[in-house]
């Protein structure tokens, strides 16, 4: 159904080459390999065994233009439980919705459209209360898919009900995680713009567990379920928030008042107890490019444009903390499950862990050679020596960078070695006098944010592996029970089965990942998906 | 030219910058390479206001001559005493005082902006050189013609040697780089300070400015063919080498090798790798105490697939907006366009548009005159 091309004149330039594009798809081999994602290792090794590429997830080629980057693909794991009747919302609840439910949360990046002075201030923080935030999850839910009981979903592949949701340009698809089909089994455009964000909640109470949020700053709530019960390309029983990103300032229709100072931060609740969102954080100038929950909900850190990464108390509605990046902006945060620490990416190629009992960096890794996309603590990982005291608790990492390279990281506080106080090696003993670094010893005070630490002054980690997974830049990385996901810019997706998952589950494949060079072996049922490619092995 | 004028008057609006002027500038015929430098340095405030209060300054002693220098400050002053906020102006003058001087930019071929803008600046530090021995050592008979012979060549004095004369242009984008080499056999460390005006780094592909500066930093060893000649040991040997920024220059500038001489194809080849350069820089491997930061104000862009054809254009920050110089045209752009000179993630890509000289500001109170 979407293998029309018709008109479409980028089709060629980015992922595919030339000779793929036939108008109607065929099922043969994979021509459109390039030299680069040949070389890439379908699995990689670490000190507790072997990753191994489980499955691909993509989308039809050729049918998307990739329009200079303007929209990344994220990803957003959604578990859906079983319930015994369709309980999606009728639409005409949407009166007494905004005021039970609504929109919790959403990072909206609004991308600066024409409007005035071009600073991209919002983010939306909209709550339907704080006991309900505690089951906060960030925008790469890391929870779903292994929680939750083996309800029995017919359409669902292994009746897990797990689904993997994705945005590449114009379009939001859906995929079924567990299935080894490729293709996602849902695809649902918008016309106007681009979604840019999504998030999954499967608490949600009037069943509107998928958030999704456009460039233009529009947000949607809608029923994960029923989308997928439905067979149009269009979003179905969605709420409608912030249409145009009415909330943006100069807009006249705003039930916020004006911002007095850009460059404090301010909360405004709606005038309207009726109206969502419900509250406006105003946090810094310049986009917000990322947002995280802590896992019980009581905190929220927030990263963007500035490099300046923020900890909020969530229901007092207060700046607990923060710092600045190395350089440059950040792009991406990630909490610990503990909430003890929060992980930072961004542009100055470094992943930043922050302590949040220190407010401050504890350590910088390095070892990405470009831009640091995505960031998450693995919090299915449990250390071969841990004894389980609160004492020594090791931390297990990811985070996936612009170089194409996915990284794995060990962190235990005990291990960080503290510099010793300034005194550069073979320098002028001049220098050690006076100028002594003033990170580790000062004590910051909350609510304040803290300057860009000196390069010296911040223990460094090395990796634990570093494995290129795409032959993109990546976007992001979550975390599973059964494995890691990663992604890319232009939204494909690989599914990387830890080691010791059962041989049974990855048999699938083996056969498909170990053939690319020669015809796919079709899966009964599968034959009339002739878009099936396999680009990336 | 007054229809853009007034789009781009409009798009800014009353934030339009007081004082400041946004200019077009004529194509004579694959003359993009040097527009879009030009624009990048016109913007390059410290260097603009120097210029201008240098010509101010000296125009009664230097009207007699004209050379690259004068056609600049004539062509800047232009530029800035404009009663109109936009437009386009002819750099006709400047253009035919360049190939005059130099043959390599006479024909039409297409040429490199990173070549001009080195040819630039040594050409401005030789003319300022030339003026302050002449005017210390004959300061009424001599004429800088006269001289020609034996002024020192390039910017590039090194060692004791005399005091090599500090000018604005040094003052501005000057640095030094000191190259450590490490004898293998008695660890005597030989150091040798270098001083550049650009960075030309080696690219890869997908990755950051910030890892090519790395790479560039990084410790070579010389060995087999390549062994380094210690004077302590008096022979070859083997050694390791690297580069360390010892002083880091007011302006940055970097150069992206992109086109790569390819030996099996027995020519260059433009590489249009995606290398991601952010907003905000610090350079670490510097000798200094603290790390010093640089904010990003201008990209030269180079359009187009193969090294000897194609366009440039610049990408210039001016009281914080962005904005897109085309040779004639001039474009307000949203700061987040400039992610867009990035370069191709693949090699085949319909994007040729890629980010080929940075400029850099450093936003210490440093040297800032």
């Amino acid at each position: 159904m979407m293998m029309h091309n018709g008109s479409n004149g980028y089709g060629n330039g980015v992922m595919t080459s030339a000779s793929s594009s036939t108008a109607t798809g065929t099922s043969s081999s994979p021509s459109a390999t390039n030299a680069q994602s040949q070389a890439l290792k379908t699995y990689f090794k670490t000190p507790e065994g072997r990753y191994k590429l489980h499955y691909e997830k993509t989308h039809p080629p050729g049918i998307l233009p990739y329009s200079h980057g303007k929209s990344v693909s994220q990803i957003t794991l959604a578990h859906l439980k079983e319930k015994s009747t369709h309980s999606g919302p009728a639409p005409s609840t949407s009166a007494s919705a905004s005021t039970s439910s609504g929109v919790r949360y959403a990072a909206a990046r609004l991308l600066g459209v024409g409007g005035g002075n071009g600073s991209r201030t919002l983010s939306f923080v909209g709550g339907n209360g704080t006991s309900k935030a505690a089951n906060g999850t960030s925008r790469s839910s890391t929870l779903a898919g292994s929680n939750g009981g083996h309800s029995m979903l017919n359409s669902n592949y292994d009746g897990k009900g797990t689904y993997l949701i994705f945005n590449v340009g114009d379009t939001l698809f859906i995929s079924d995680l567990n299935s080894p089909d490729k293709d996602p089994i849902k695809a649902i455009h918008f016309s106007n713009s681009n979604p840019v964000c999504h998030a999954f909640d499967p608490e949600a109470k009037d069943g509107h567990d998928l958030l999704i949020g456009l460039s233009s700053g529009d947000v949607y709530s809608a029923s994960l379920r029923q989308q997928l019960q439905d067979v149009g390309k269009k979003l179905v029983g969605a709420q409608h928030y912030n249409k145009e990103g009415s909330c943006k300032e100069g807009t006249g229709d705003s039930s916020f008042p004006v911002i007095k100072d850009q460059t404090q931060f301010s909360v405004a609740h709606a005038r309207s107890s009726k109206s969502n969102p419900i509250a406006r954080w105003h946090i810094c100038q310049g986009s917000i490019n990322s947002i995280a929950f802590s896992t019980d909900g009581g905190y929220l850190a927030t990263v963007g444009r500035d490099g300046y990464l923020r900890v909020f108390d969530y229901s007092k509605e207060q700046l607990i903390g923060g710092g600045k990046s190395y350089y440059g902006a950040l792009l991406c945060c990630a909490w610990s499950f503990d909430g003890k620490y929060i992980l930072t990416g961004g542009e100055d190629d470094l992943v930043t862990v922050w302590s949040m009992e220190d407010r401050k960096v504890v350590a910088w890794g390095e070892g990405h050679n470009s831009w640091v996309s995505g960031v998450a603590f693995d919090s299915y990982w449990s250390s071969p020596t841990s004894d389980g005291t609160e004492e020594n608790v090791m931390y297990r990492f990811g985070s996936v960078g612009q170089d194409t390279q996915l990284l794995l990281w060990d962190f235990t506080m005990d291990e960080i070695i503290v510099p010793l106080r300034r005194c550069p090696p073979g320098g002028s003993p001049t220098f050690s006098a006076g100028s002594q670094s003033s990170h580790w010893d000062s004590i910051c005070p909350v609510g304040t944010l803290q300057p860009a630490p000196s390069m010296r002054d911040v223990p460094k980690l090395s990796p634990l592996v570093a494995h290129r997974v795409h032959s993109e830049p990546l976007s992001g990385v979550t975390f599973t029970e059964e494995s890691i996901l990663t992604a890319c810019r232009e939204g494909h997706v690989k599914i990387w089965v830890r080691p010791g998952t059962s041989e049974s589950q990855s048999s699938n494949s083996e056969a498909i990942v170990g053939t690319s060079s020669k015809e796919q072996p079709l899966l009964p049922g599968k034959t009339s998906v002739s878009s099936y490619k396999s680009v990336h092995v | 030219m007054g229809a853009a004028g007034s789009k781009l008057e409009k798009a800014l609006g009353d934030q339009f910058p007081e004082g400041e002027r946004y200019f077009g500038l004529e194509n004579f015929g694959n003359t993009c390479y040097c527009n879009s430098v030009l624009q990048a340095l016109y913007f390059c405030v410290p260097f603009r206001e120097q210029l201008l209060e240098y010509y101010a300054n000296n125009k009664n002693i230097g009207d007699a001559e004209e050379n690259l220098l004068t056609c600049l400050a004539d062509l800047f002053t232009q530029i800035s005493s404009q009663k109109k906020k936009t437009g386009v102006i002819s750099p006709k003058r400047f253009v035919q005082r360049l190939k005059k001087q130099n043959e390599l930019f006479r024909s039409y071929m297409h040429q490199d902006a990173h070549e001009f803008l080195n040819f630039l600046l040594n050409e401005l530090v030789d003319i300022l050189e030339k003026e302050a021995q002449a005017s210390k050592s004959d300061p009424e008979t001599s004429s800088p013609s006269d001289k020609l012979a034996n002024g020192p060549k390039n910017g590039l004095a090194n060692g004791p040697q005399k005091d090599p004369l500090v000018t604005w242009v040094h003052r501005n984008f000057q640095g030094i780089l000191t190259n450590e080499t490490r004898c293998l056999r008695c660890e005597t460390v030989t150091a040798r300070d270098e001083t550049f005006f650009d960075l030309s780094l080696d690219i890869e592909q997908n990755s950051s400015i910030t890892s090519c500066l790395k790479n560039f930093s990084s410790t070579e060893t010389l060995n087999a063919e390549d062994k380094f000649f210690c004077d302590k040991c008096c022979s070859l040997q083997e050694a390791q080498k690297r580069m360390k920024i010892k002083k880091p220059p007011h302006i940055l500038v970097i150069h992206l090798k992109r086109f790569k001489y390819i030996e099996q194809l027995g020519r260059y080849k433009k590489l249009s790798y995606r290398v991601v350069f952010p907003l905000e820089l610090k350079l670490s491997n510097t000798m200094e105490d603290a790390d010093s930061e640089y904010s990003l104000f201008a990209v030269v862009v180079h359009v187009g697939s193969g090294p000897n054809h194609g366009h440039y254009v610049s990408l210039v920050k001016s009281h914080n907006h962005w904005l897109f110089f085309d040779d004639e045209n001039v474009e307000m752009i949203d700061e987040s366009v400039v992610q867009t000179f990035f370069g191709s993630a693949q090699e085949y890509s319909s994007n040729t548009d890629h980010g080929y000289i940075l400029f850099y500001e450093s936003l210490g109170t440093g040297n800032k005159s």
